[in-house]
């Protein structure tokens, strides 16, 4: 045992005293079995022969949440009738509550193999709130699960199967695990709304809030008329969850880029539907004109005489105005006319719009 | 004086009262030859809207659902009740309807999937039809031909993607999601124009996303509607049971059934030719 420290079980459970390396690994899984054991006939006895104080924890609900309360109770029918009576008074002012009926009586409890079988009053079943009737199985699961060695819950009400009362639950079986609830989604799924609502390209979604992450999130934010500063934030958060795909302004068939100078983001549009939306940064006081041009010169690598500099990727499309490449991409107009994109979007945008591509630049109403 | 009037008062409350109670009772006609004084309704507890309940020794207790309440107001109006639901796990049992014990049988039964031997089918009460619920920012189809260029979704392993192919016939592919969380996802986002979801799940479907979508007006014919069986050997008249679903069809019952227990009345969606 490296560094003498005494065996544990799976749950955690102390199996005796220290042992000598040699006949360590025989004595340790003579140690598991008989504690194995121990465990299990403990699970195996009557409902009503555990008398002993349990320190557990019950599942309540904060704002759709469920949370983990701690409960000292006589085993595990005292931990499912405290569970079923609910938040104390002092827990109910702290925004804890229970989608549990009050007053949904316990018929019979009974464990076999590890498996608690609950017999649960027909109140258990009240109600035809889809979410309420799936949260009070997610919390009797969860507690029950919550105590070591139980592998399952079986919920009996009246002595019956439930069939179809619990959506997402098929209680026909034994629950193993309780349904996962709508929670704050994880970085990957918001970059994935982003990917889906056309800020970000799908290969960018990686479940990192990295650079490409921060520009989409400032071309969504630009989009939805929120602080411009690229920081996934719960407002940020909370407006996706909400937000539909973008909508040209324009009703027009084919491809075209519609320009938008008030929002600061380019979209590329297919048939009136918006594949992909750039933060862009256009020009500076009203130097980008607006009305609907065509895209008439496009080069690799284009030289700006009057600018001295270089502009990867460009796509004129008025006069001396291009699509470009260039560095940095404020999130306000900034250039001399032309509009400057990011690296990563640039040869998207030089891909997109081929000779003759209608751009629309609109000071958009928002 | 004051005396006599009350009791002048007793006397038109006591005969008034009888009058009344029949006046009530009108509503409910006395069991006929056909139609026994008790029903057993036999359920197969597929879909939380249309049935559900406990099941406990072949019988279903605490039953709930567009078809549980259906069962109990048709028995009513054959001035019958319902004595008890008996749980018939297969529907291939419930078409068979040999040896049944049971009268009624309601189990979102689609009778273009077949026949039933030894009973008969009621009229349809709920349609089968497809809904349509198209993204935000998109106007609600008007033609069959309007769908055709969209990207369209369904649901894995149901019936509406086939039944595009079928009727709609889109130029692309339908994609398929896993589940309705993802099929919800891809039409708020747009990576798919339009869902179809069978019209009697769709109120449920939209229900608390109605900001994120688009319209839910339309919807895809597809066979005739779910219908009840009535065993040959049960008593009962199908075409009482007819008479009366048409009755509870006409007087809004039916509809009201609907948004109570599926959010939203499918019957209410306009069909797309």
């Amino acid at each position: 045992m490296p560094g003498g420290r005494r065996p544990r079980t799976r749950h955690g459970a102390l199996t005796g005293r220290s042992l000598r390396p040699r006949r360590e690994s025989r004595l340790v899984v003579r140690a598991s079995v008989v504690a194995f054991s121990l465990a299990a006939l403990a699970l195996a006895a009557p409902a009503g022969a555990t008398t002993t104080l349990r320190h557990g924890q019950i599942w309540l609900i904060r704002a759709g949440e469920p949370v983990a309360v701690p409960r000292t109770a006589p085993g595990i029918p005292g931990l499912v009738r405290s569970l079923l009576a609910g938040p104390t008074m002092r827990e109910r002012r702290s925004g804890l509550t229970s989608a549990i009926p009050a007053g949904t009586p316990v018929n019979d409890l009974s464990i076999a193999r590890r498996v608690v079988t609950v017999d649960l009053g027909a109140r258990f079943a009240t109600g035809r709130n889809e979410r309420s009737l799936r949260a009070r199985v997610g919390q009797l699961v969860r507690t029950l699960r919550a105590v070591p060695g139980v592998l399952g819950v079986r919920v009996r009400i009246e002595g019956g199967v439930p069939v179809g009362l619990f959506p997402g639950y098929d209680l026909r079986r034994t629950v193993h695990e309780p349904l996962p609830e709508p929670t704050v989604p994880g970085p990957r799924e918001l970059e994935q709304l982003l990917a889906d609502l056309g800020f970000m390209a799908p290969g960018g979604v990686d479940g990192r809030l990295d650079d490409e992450t921060s520009i989409a999130v400032l071309a969504f934010e630009k989009w939805s008329g929120l602080p411009r500063d690229g920081i996934l934030d719960d407002d940020v958060t909370s407006a996706l969850l909400r937000a539909t795909r973008p909508q040209p302004f324009l009703r027009r068939p084919g491809k075209r880029v519609e320009l938008l100078l008030r929002r600061q983001v380019a979209l590329q549009i297919v048939d009136n539907r918006v594949e992909r939306v750039f933060h862009i940064s256009s020009g500076s006081g009203g130097r980008t004109p607006t009305g609907s041009f065509h895209v008439y010169r496009k080069e690799r690598l284009s030289w700006s005489v009057p600018f001295s500099t270089w502009m990867p990727w460009a796509s004129y499309f008025v006069g001396g105005i291009a699509f470009h490449e260039y560095s940095p991409v404020p999130a306000y107009p900034a250039s001399h006319g032309c509009v400057r994109m990011m690296a990563r979007d640039a040869p998207l945008m030089y891909a997109f719009a081929t000779y003759g591509t209608p751009v629309d630049v609109l000071w958009e109403h928002v | 004086m004051k005396r006599g009037a009350l009791a002048l008062l007793f006397t038109v409350a006591v005969v008034g009262c009888p009058t009344a109670a029949a006046t009530r009772t009108v509503a409910a006609p006395p069991p006929t030859a056909e139609s026994p004084a008790s029903l057993v309704v036999a359920l197969a507890l597929g879909d939380p809207g249309l049935q559900a309940g406990v099941v406990r020794g072949g019988d279903v207790i605490l039953a709930r659902g567009f078809e549980v309440e259906l069962a109990r107001l048709l028995a009513r109006r054959l001035g019958a009740r319902v004595d008890r639901f008996v749980y018939v796990p297969s529907t291939t049992r419930l078409l068979a309807a040999t040896a049944t014990g049971w009268q009624l049988g309601l189990a979102g039964i689609d009778p273009s999937r077949g026949g039933a031997a030894g009973a008969a089918f009621s009229a349809p009460y709920l349609t089968t039809d497809v809904a349509v619920v198209t993204r935000r920012g998109l106007d609600a189809p008007r033609r069959l031909a309007d769908l055709r260029p969209l990207a369209l979704c369904a649901l894995r392993g149901g019936d509406a993607a086939r039944t595009a192919a079928a009727v709609v016939r889109p130029k692309r592919p339908t994609t398929l999601a896993a589940g309705d969380v993802r099929l919800l996802a891809m039409v708020q986002t747009g990576s798919c124009d339009a869902a179809l979801v069978p019209a009697v799940q769709v109120g449920r479907f939209v229900e608390g996303h109605r900001r994120v979508l688009g319209s839910v007006a339309v919807r895809i014919r597809r066979g005739d509607g779910l219908v009840a069986v009535v065993p040959s050997s049960g008593g009962l008249d199908v075409q009482a049971v007819n008479r009366e679903l048409g009755r509870l069809r006409r007087d809004g019952t039916l509809s009201r059934l609907a948004r109570t227990w599926l959010r939203l009345d499918p019957a209410g969606l306009r069909v797309l030719r």
